[in-house]
């Protein structure tokens, strides 16, 4: 699979499971899209962890310094697994992984080199001790406890957007 | 209703079969399961090989259990958990109770796990003092109304939308509403404080990886992620037979379980938890207890019925069970329900206390063709039935029928003065058995076959 088909099967899959999905092809255009997905006015936390998120938190209105109290979590993902669709986020470098879970909105940056194919591709290439905390999530959170009707939005984020850099 | 047990099966089949919003739930979730299944199956490549390539799997799991027991034991040891082995029901529900007295806790959030109801471990702690809360949608409607899960997997599906939201109204005081959406909006706020607030985190786990001691999560709605990751205690119950031997496996079962469950490709989130919170870590809770239950695991590995340990709990068998179907969950009054939950049950519980169970299939296969790891749950089935034969536990008028039958063919005067007697006595049978005789049994030929070729 070339990067460019890789990257269309993880848009096509995560929009299946009523993810936003997105594509910038230069960083500069990062802010412009970031503008347009984060509402006005809302509180935004940014984990600035990475180069990509120092970058953008620059940019960004209404951070705040903690995940609790935020509406959006703006931030880059550890990988992207092509085959569902999925992120992956973990705890690796000191992330909060409760920053994807607790905010009602996750956007998640995914840079275009860190996308895998297959579940297969992404657990080998694992060759440390996994970190404490290592989530592949795959669309906003979800239940059908209620006569199997599918709603969206339960415990964790009503809204995921995936960016792919 | 508090009287069933699963002795008492065929009242309990009874009273459901007469219970129509029931019939309609169960049917609703039957028909919706097995399209979605289908059309999830319909996804994959090749399912028939990806199911060989799991049982197999699991197989090896089950030939080598007690080495990947301890090297999980080892590895999540060493990550920064503590591991602690329970034997039987007792032992886990009084090492869980210790965990939450030594660290003085009070309210417990608690991710949906079948095995802590297979332990009763929430009416154990409540008895002593702890708050549970239970935080998955289904099991938190459950909870309210004081009741058991009737599907491992959809623990409400016998509720339609009208009875939760008149429990809802009534236990948390909302304005009445059917809307699923407004429904679960209302519990993620009740919740979302609960796991803010609470002391400690109990869940269960799908899998458990040996070489990596890590704890593997599948769920949809983000409250397993919540109360391993945000209380500072956490507490996983699980079984010896959920081991993988390393992550490599992982992705078959990731391809297989929510499919077969759910008719999901995947599940939201796939959570790989291994140890605890470490130094410059964000995530992660500070103390991790797991807690291994052996609960008669080991007898059945050495048992004829062992590939039911294989079983990884996705709930395709009672899906499809034309039984199950029927009759809804809480008809088995046992933890598990449906073609794996007859299996466990009486294998757990023993056929004494659960013996009408096994009749409770007709045998069509349907479990077995769904079966994402190839379980031969019909043959496991049969051979409870043979057990039970053989353990003296057949139905009096069955053994009688039988043992009579057993010395009419031993000897052809008796066999054909039974023959003339079952015709002459045909009539008053009828009128005694009424619709449950004659419904079933044929009426006796007046010139019984082997006289016609002679």
């Amino acid at each position: 699979m070339t990067t460019a088909e890789t990257i269309d099967l993880l848009l096509q899959s995560a929009a299946k499971v009523a993810a936003g999905t997105h594509r910038v092809d230069a960083k500069e255009k990062l802010q412009d899209k970031l503008a347009e997905l984060v509402p006005k006015g809302a509180t935004v936390f940014c984990p600035k962890a990475t180069e990509l998120e120092k970058t953008v938190a620059a940019h960004l209105a209404g951070l705040v310094p903690d995940y609790l109290s935020a509406q959006v979590t703006v931030e880059e993902v550890s990988a992207a697994i092509a085959e569902n669709g999925s992120i992956v986020c973990t705890s690796a470098g000191g992330k909060p992984v409760q920053a994807s879970l607790i905010p009602p909105h996750h956007i998640a940056l995914v840079p275009k080199e860190k996308i895998f194919a297959t579940l297969d591709d992404f657990f080998s290439a694992q060759t440390a001790p996994p970190p404490t905390n290592m989530t592949i999530i795959t669309g906003p959170s979800r239940t059908a406890d209620i006569e199997l009707n599918l709603v969206i939005g339960v415990h964790g984020p009503e809204k995921l957007d995936i960016i792919v850099v | 209703m508090s009287k069933q047990t699963s002795l008492t099966f065929r009242e309990n089949a009874r009273e459901a079969i007469a219970d129509a919003p029931l019939r309609a739930s169960m049917r609703n979730a039957a028909d919706t399961f097995g399209s979605k299944r289908a059309a999830a199956i319909a996804t994959l490549p090749d399912f028939e090989a990806l199911r060989e390539k799991a049982s197999a799997a699991r197989l090896n799991v089950l030939d080598n259990l007690r080495t990947y027991v301890d090297r999980f034991s080892q590895n999540a040891t060493k990550a920064g958990a503590v591991v602690h082995h329970a034997k039987d029901a007792a032992a886990a529900r009084e090492i869980i109770a210790q965990v939450l007295k030594d660290h003085k806790v009070k309210m417990v959030a608690k991710g949906k796990s079948m095995v802590s109801e297979e332990i009763h471990l929430n009416p154990h702690l409540e008895k002593q003092g702890f708050e549970i809360v239970e935080t998955d949608l289904g099991e938190y409607i459950i909870q309210l109304d004081g009741e058991t899960p009737s599907h491992i997997i959809v623990p409400a599906i016998h509720k339609n939308r009208q009875q939760i939201g008149r429990l809802f109204a009534d236990k948390l005081g909302v304005p009445y509403s059917e809307d699923p959406q407004v429904l679960t909006k209302i519990a993620r706020k009740v919740l979302r404080e609960k796991f803010l607030t609470a002391d400690a985190g109990i869940s269960g786990a799908n899998f458990a990886i040996a070489e990596t001691g890590s704890l593997v999560i599948v769920t949809n709605e983000g409250n397993g992620r919540m109360v391993t990751s945000v209380p500072p205690l956490h507490i996983a119950l699980l079984t010896i037979d959920k081991m993988l031997p390393s992550l490599r496996e992982l992705p078959t079962f990731i391809r297989l379980l929510p499919r077969s469950a759910t008719g999901q490709a995947i599940s939201t989130y796939v959570s790989v938890l291994t140890g605890t919170r470490k130094p410059q870590e964000a995530t992660g809770a500070k103390e991790l207890h797991i807690v291994l239950l052996d609960n008669g695991r080991s007898k059945i590995l050495t048992g004829d019925c062992r590939e039911m340990l294989k079983c990884i709990k996705c709930g395709a068998c009672m899906n499809v069970c034309p039984v199950y179907r029927t009759v809804g969950g809480h008809s088995y009054a046992a933890t598990y329900p449906g073609p794996m939950g007859i299996i466990l049950s009486t294998l757990l519980g023993g056929l004494k206390n659960t013996h009408p169970l096994i009749d409770a299939s007709t045998l069509c296969g349907a479990c077995n063709e769904v079966c994402p790891v190839k379980i031969p749950l019909t043959d496991l089935i049969i051979k409870q039935r043979e057990h039970r034969v053989s353990e003296g536990l057949s139905p009096t008028a069955i053994s009688a029928g039988m043992g009579l039958f057993g010395i009419a063919t031993k000897s052809p005067f008796l066999f054909s003065l039974g023959e003339r007697l079952a015709s002459i006595f045909w009539p008053i049978l009828r009128v005694l058995g009424g619709k449950d005789v004659t419904g079933r049994v044929p009426r006796p030929s007046s010139l019984a076959f082997r006289r016609r070729t002679k």
